[in-house]
């Protein structure tokens, strides 16, 4: 290790003072300070882009005082008897060969953020579906952190050859809460998992979260992720296709109102051949809502036959209201598809109008539009009750 | 009594400067059929625009619905009011479903007789099975990619759901196939034998005399250049169809 002399911020000392009072069973505390050195020293790569965005990502800290894993209740439900679905402390009771095999195997931790969560990990849910087993409810998870309080769960899934699941996360914060937590899925051949999450914390918490997913030889993988509430609400979204035949999804909807701001980050890595991808996102904002989207697609020059779908989507509502779309293609195979679309706009007054000749108030007119516009992801999501809930939250923002 | 009628008195409308209607006098009656012809750029479809409150179109004169004035109001009044456009090019609304739009669009012009989704649905599909309309329609998209075909068909869906007092239909024949246009022709007819529809007054827009043959005028006018120059019976499509507009523009031209 070369050494280095740094100087160690306030923050970073009681940080590391906090280590100490947490629990070693999942994360030891060698690899808790690891990780917060991590978390110090890497860069987010949310560099600040133009002149609206208020939000600088090197600056956020947990405050050490609110690192408390008594901030947040989990609530974890199935009723399918053949899946394991259990605290990560359980699991690594029980259950530590299988844990072992995703938890940290995903890019996760290799953020700046993902880092974080691991050096301070308070909780999460570890769910496990055997091989060739279909789960026919969703899993359910419901996380919800105390007022002021930081909490960083991480939530593994692991599916096995064949298995079918579906879990959806809901998270709710109250006011001053932060919340910065990691999910990874690890699959297996033909394995099919859709993972979707619905943020709806209060306006005032802060909500990070690091996810990945690394699907197996021909397995579907599909994520479906809302932010709704949230004063500050950033995702890093990775998908890494490291086996062939994969089938990847990625869906987003945000919608930043008032004085929200949502920063994500979707990548989806080719390095396996004859894989499939799609990248939807819809966002819109309205006040002085900012957003931003970064979408990396990244095809590796042996990854031929890859075929890789963006398309991003972006509504404004109100002159002060801003999205910044980025999307980056870095294709070094030869022998792939690759497209992305992407648009940023108002209302379409001829979309207005044809609705006002219908009889429809401008005002309805102008919601209708607005939420239709979200529903070519809102589809993506996966239970008729979550996809009736993120409409419900959409149109409550657009009133 | 209010004057019935929907009742066009001097109206003039200026796009961008430029005066394209110049003093338009015409009245549709409940129940009567008229036709408006004249070749490209005539100032048709700008006459439906601002009949219906287009934001981009500057009108004055007078316009009123049994005794209603229009231009004083906004368009989705105006289709309260009982005034309906069949565009030339609905607009295409992505995610917002067929059924819900003319659910709303019904609950929106028919206050007084609010329907229920469950019954709402039933309408519905009476109606798309009177008008020869897949069922699957309802779950689709707002014409979102729609053939002009298919486009043409939901606009005479929503009519035949809307039943308004009066129908502007512009252009609604082009682009369409003889079959299709049997079926716009049919539609018109299927609305005015209803009880509710065979009040309703029509402005059929249109540039060429083929789709009067399916859906018979009472009156036919004539539109060039911002005025209109003729009036007459069913003949006068006849003689369109013959002559083409060059010998009426001539006529009106030598009149000017």
């Amino acid at each position: 290790m070369p050494s280095t002399v740094t100087i160690v911020a306030p923050e970073r000392n009681a940080l590391h003072q906090r280590l100490d009072m947490l629990d070693a069973g999942v994360v030891d505390r060698d690899a808790r300070v690891r990780a917060l050195d991590r978390f110090f020293t890497m860069p987010s790569g949310r560099e600040k882009p133009g002149r609206f965005w208020r939000v600088d990502f090197e600056k956020i800290v947990p405050d050490a005082e609110a690192v408390a894993s008594a901030g947040a209740q989990i609530d974890v439900e199935t009723n399918d008897g053949a899946v394991v679905l259990c605290n990560l402390a359980t699991a690594v009771r029980e259950h530590p060969q299988l844990l072992a095999r995703a938890f940290g195997t995903t890019a996760v931790a290799e953020t700046k953020f993902g880092a974080l969560t691991k050096a301070l990990l308070t909780d999460g849910v570890f769910a496990y579906i055997p091989a060739d087993h279909a789960c026919d409810e969703p899993i359910a998870i419901r996380y919800h952190a105390a007022a002021g309080a930081a909490v960083f769960p991480w939530i593994v899934v692991l599916a096995e050859r064949g298995a079918r699941a579906t879990v959806v996360e809901r998270l709710t914060a109250d006011a001053g809460a932060f919340v910065c937590g990691a999910v990874e899925i690890v699959s297996a051949e033909n394995a099919d998992v859709t993972y979707a999450a619905l943020q709806h914390a209060d306006d005032d918490a802060r909500v990070i979260f690091s996810r990945a997913a690394r699907p197996g030889r021909d397995a579907r993988i599909a994520w479906a992720l809302a932010d709704i509430g949230a004063q500050l609400a950033a995702q890093d979204v990775r998908i890494s296709i490291e086996e062939p035949g994969a089938d990847a999804h990625l869906a987003t909807v945000f919608f930043p109102r008032a004085a929200q701001h949502v920063d994500f980050i979707g990548t989806l890595e080719h390095r396996a051949g004859e894989a499939t991808s799609e990248t939807i996102v819809k966002s819109a904002a309205r006040d002085r809502g900012q957003a931003r989207f970064l979408g990396n697609i990244r095809i590796a020059p042996h990854a031929q036959g890859s075929d890789a779908r963006l398309r991003d989507d972006a509504l404004l509502l109100s002159p002060n209201a801003h999205i910044d779309s980025v999307p980056a293609l870095e294709i070094g195979a030869n022998d792939v598809k690759a497209y992305h679309g992407a648009t940023v706009g108002a209302l379409d007054a001829d979309q207005i109008f044809y609705m006002e000749s219908r009889g429809i108030e401008r005002d309805a007119a102008e919601r209708m539009i607005a939420l239709g516009f979200f529903e070519p992801a809102i589809e993506h999501f996966p239970t008729s009750a979550l996809r009736d809930d993120l409409r419900a939250a959409l149109a409550a923002k657009l009133s | 009594m209010p004057e019935l009628g929907l009742r066009i008195t001097n109206l003039r409308c200026r796009v961008a400067g430029n005066e394209i209607l110049k003093g338009i006098d015409l009245t549709v009656e409940p129940g009567r059929v008229h036709a408006l012809m004249g070749p490209n750029g005539s100032g048709k479809s700008t006459l439906a625009f601002s009949l219906t409150g287009h934001p981009q179109y500057d009108v004055s004169g007078s316009v009123s619905l049994d005794g209603e004035d229009l231009l004083s109001l906004n368009p989705d009044k105006r289709a309260r009011a009982g005034l309906f456009l069949s565009f030339q090019y609905p607009a295409a609304i992505p995610g917002v479903k067929v059924a819900n739009f003319l659910h709303a669009a019904r609950q929106a012009e028919k206050p007084g007789d609010p329907l229920p989704p469950g019954k709402f649905r039933a309408l519905l599909l009476e109606k798309m099975d009177q008008l020869g309309i897949d069922p699957s329609f309802m779950g689709r998209y707002l014409n979102d990619g729609f053939s002009g075909g298919e486009k043409k068909r939901l606009e005479m869906l929503q009519l035949a759901v809307l039943a308004p007092k009066y129908a502007i239909m512009d252009e609604t024949d082009s682009g369409l196939d003889i079959d299709a246009l049997k079926d716009v022709g049919n539609s018109i007819g299927a609305l005015r034998a209803t009880g509710e529809g065979s009040n309703t007054g029509f402005l059929i827009i249109t540039h060429y005399p083929r789709i009067l043959q399916y859906i018979v005028p009472d009156v036919v006018h004539v539109m060039i250049d911002g005025r209109i120059v003729k009036t007459g019976g069913h003949d006068l499509a006849h003689r369109i169809e013959r002559e083409g507009y060059d010998k009426i523009r001539e006529e009106a031209g030598a009149i000017a």
